[in-house]
């Protein structure tokens, strides 16, 4: 359970706290790749939560930041500026970074980075959506472990203690 | 080439990232993970391609 909390935290952090460095590594140029360059495509303004009611308001709702939300520590400042924004709309809060950027500030954006900007909140969100499957590997291990697997690696001369179950998995 | 065909080349580096995602989530084995990865990435590519060409070809024959 701690390895899925610090793999949601930072991606990569919970493979390498249950010593699978490799992965660990994989995850974090993956994942933590994929979310920077999308925020460095989208201008830095693509990553943001207001509070509103999906059924009230849908379009002030920013659905996208629901995949955001699982690359963890990169993406947790813009719901920590939305639920400031929401309660203390005047506040300057780290300067308004990750905050809900003005309608006309959008519109500018729209102008200055064409499809970059979409193209931004596709990577960051998928980048999100990706780490929920290293959460989900940090939490229970990989889906096959199956005998094949262990097979080929006593084939290729490796104990099969690499192949077992990861410690921290349940 | 324009500017809005490049943007199809940053399908590229999604691709890749999802595969190499999705196969380490499911194999343990780095040989496995490697190869799966290309599999799926190369799938993947030839879905979309695919799929662009059949939207193409209607678009260019409606």
């Amino acid at each position: 359970m701690k390895a899925a909390f610090l793999a949601w935290l930072v991606p990569g952090l919970g493979h390498y706290y249950q010593g699978r460095k490799g992965k660990a590594l994989l995850y974090a140029v993956c994942i933590l790749g994929l979310y920077l360059v999308g925020f460095a495509l989208g201008g830095g303004k693509v990553v943001y939560w207001r509070w509103v009611n999906p059924m009230n308001n849908p379009e002030k709702f920013a659905p996208h930041y629901i995949g955001q939300f699982f690359v963890g520590l990169p993406a947790l400042p813009a719901l920590i500026q939305g639920t400031i924004r929401h309660f203390a709309p005047e506040s300057n809060f780290l300067w308004g970074f990750m905050a809900e950027p003005p309608q006309n500030v959008l519109n500018g954006l729209i102008l200055r980075f064409n499809k970059l900007l979409e193209v931004g909140t596709i990577y960051t969100t998928i980048a999100g959506l990706l780490n929920i499957l290293a959460i989900y590997d940090a939490y229970e291990g990989p889906a096959y472990l199956d005998l094949d697997e262990a097979e080929a690696e006593a084939e290729a001369g490796q104990p099969s203690s690499t192949v077992a179950r990861p410690e921290g998995a349940v | 080439m324009g500017a809005s065909s490049n943007i199809y080349w940053l399908i590229l580096p999604l691709v890749v990232a999802i595969s190499l995602v999705y196969s380490a989530s499911r194999h343990e084995a780095w040989p496995r993970i490697w190869s799966r990865s290309l599999r799926l990435s190369l799938w993947i590519l030839a879905i979309l391609i695919c799929t662009r060409a059949v939207l193409l070809l209607i678009n260019t024959q409606v």
